[in-house]
């Protein structure tokens, strides 16, 4: 599902250099949860952005869904995207929209029959425990349900691969369990799921396989 | 897909606010500025042609020649280039036509002791003749005929009016193309800023795969949104100029340059303002750049 081969990734622009990954190695299979943990600025942001495109190693390769994603062309980066679902630290839901808008927007831009979205759309709420909500504004939601809101978008086109990046990072604990414990049952259903986070408390309780970084290296792969 | 994009246009358009009114204006002054001087040079250009069609060259004549020459010499006039027809006025014809035209002033050309006005050929031009360069060609070969004492007429005011016209068409379109130009810019300048507005819903688009031309169409539809609405305004304000002025202006128009009404612009014209001003508008949406990814 994901392989990445001695993946290396340099910030900056003439002499000044920053080294952002070094030399990082893994395999995740289909159907696996892993965690990908370490302090912030550890690098873990900028390997999710190589595994979605949004950027593009300096050495290595970097293979998801069995497509070397540098080598991807512009129009095929578009197709990847489609069966990947992400979630940020911040839910980046588009403020004059309802929830059901913002879940419903991502089914038009990518040509969903109309009929299909509505019940798309439901589908993804309920999984997420969010349909009570689906008329309210972001403005109107507490963090939490902003983000199972953008959790819901992240997964109505039921993508094999979900990348979750901080998602709890702004939630109290309660919050962040019951996010965690969506998350875990989008897994079950089949998804293969990397979530990154710096909270090492909550990759523990979570007894899943665990990267760990460190100033741009990988130091532990276990579980 | 269609409803969704002209939806997204329009939230588009709303968020450009300001900066898409100025587009919008900008888009209807330069299309009313095109348009207002393509019915000048359109009226100008009808009054040429039937000009044209009436001008005659009047070949004055040393003598008046016997009936057997005088048919002789139109003939001869008929077979020179640049000559469609040819008639003969005898000095009497000359005179009732001056006596027409005196009308109950027509007495005083009784008392004259002698009828005073030459024979003439009345030659009409072809439609070489009826050129600049024709005409004088023509008058010159005229002038060369025996019998000729003075040949009178040409077209050097009707190339004046074609200069007028050709002027009119030019200062319309300059006028309009700086317009338009402006209007290309700010019509960039509001999808730039809608670029900025939307940042958010593009990079959720791109971030699920969208199609580019999925994320870029939008832009395009409010640009030509602006330049629809600014070619609609300009033909409102275009017929609504026609409507008041034409009927003013026209007693006048008749006097001067012999039209005996004004035309407003085809539906053919009206139709390339609306797509001009759409295309105008597109331009300015496409042109408009945002982030892209590596």
């Amino acid at each position: 599902m994901i392989e990445l081969h001695r993946v290396c990734k340099v910030y900056g622009v003439g002499p000044v250099k920053v080294s952002a990954l070094s030399d990082i190695s893994f395999r995740i299979a289909k159907g696996e949860f892993t965690i990908l943990t370490g302090p912030s600025g550890s690098g873990k942001t900028t390997l999710l952005r190589l595994l979605y495109r949004a950027d593009v190693p300096s050495e290595g390769d970097v293979e998801v869904l069995g497509q070397s994603v540098p080598k991807l062309r512009r129009s095929a980066v578009a197709a990847l995207r489609r069966s990947i679902g992400i979630v940020f630290q911040d839910a980046k839901l588009l403020p004059d929209r309802t929830v059901f808008e913002n879940i419903a927007f991502v089914l038009r831009v990518l040509g969903t029959p109309r009929r299909e979205i509505t019940q798309r759309a439901f589908e993804a709420l309920r999984a997420v425990g969010l349909s009570a909500r689906a008329q309210a504004y972001p403005s109107q939601l507490s963090q939490g349900e902003a983000q199972r809101a953008a959790l819901a978008r992240a997964i109505v086109r039921q993508p094999p691969l979900l990348l979750a990046d901080e998602p709890t990072g702004n939630l109290d604990e309660g919050m962040a369990a019951e996010l965690i414990e969506v998350i875990r049952d989008i897994w079950a259903g089949g998804t293969t799921v990397l979530l990154a986070t710096h909270q090492a408390r909550l990759a523990s309780q979570l007894k899943r396989r665990l990267l760990v970084m460190e100033d741009g290296r990988l130091l532990k792969d276990q579980g | 897909m269609l409803v969704f994009l002209l939806g997204e246009a329009f939230r588009d358009l709303r968020r450009a606010g300001r900066v898409a009114a100025s587009a919008v204006v900008l888009i209807t002054l330069s299309l009313t500025a095109v348009g207002g001087f393509w019915v000048l040079s359109s009226n100008v250009g009808r009054a040429v042609a039937e000009w044209r069609d009436r001008v005659r060259v009047i070949v004055y004549l040393r003598g008046e020649p016997a009936p057997g020459e005088a048919q002789a010499l139109v003939e001869r006039a008929r077979e020179l280039p640049g000559v469609a027809s040819a008639r003969y006025i005898s000095k009497t014809e000359a005179l009732a036509t001056l006596k027409s035209t005196l009308g109950k002033d027509a007495a005083v050309a009784d008392q004259l002791p002698s009828n005073p006005l030459p024979a003439s050929l009345e030659v009409t031009p072809s439609e070489t003749g009826a050129t600049p360069e024709g005409a004088r060609a023509l008058v010159a070969s005229l002038s060369t005929l025996p019998e000729a004492e003075e040949v009178a007429g040409g077209m050097d005011w009707v190339q004046r009016l074609t200069q007028w016209q050709q002027l009119l068409a030019t200062i319309g379109l300059g006028v309009g193309a700086v317009l338009g130009v402006a209007a290309i810019l700010t019509v960039t300048t509001s999808t730039t800023l809608v670029l900025h507005a939307r940042r958010n819903e593009t990079e959720i688009m791109r971030l699920v795969g969208a199609p580019e031309v999925v994320i870029r169409l939008p832009l395009f539809l409010q640009g030509m949104m602006q330049g629809l609405l600014g070619a609609l305004i300009a033909i409102g304000a275009l017929t609504a100029s026609y409507a008041f002025f034409a009927p003013r202006v026209e007693p006048l128009v008749t006097l001067t340059l012999g039209l005996p009404r004004l035309t407003f612009l085809q539906p053919l014209g009206l139709a390339t303002l609306v797509a001009a001003g759409t295309l105008l508008g597109g331009c300015g949406g496409l042109l408009a750049r945002g982030r892209r990814d590596p």
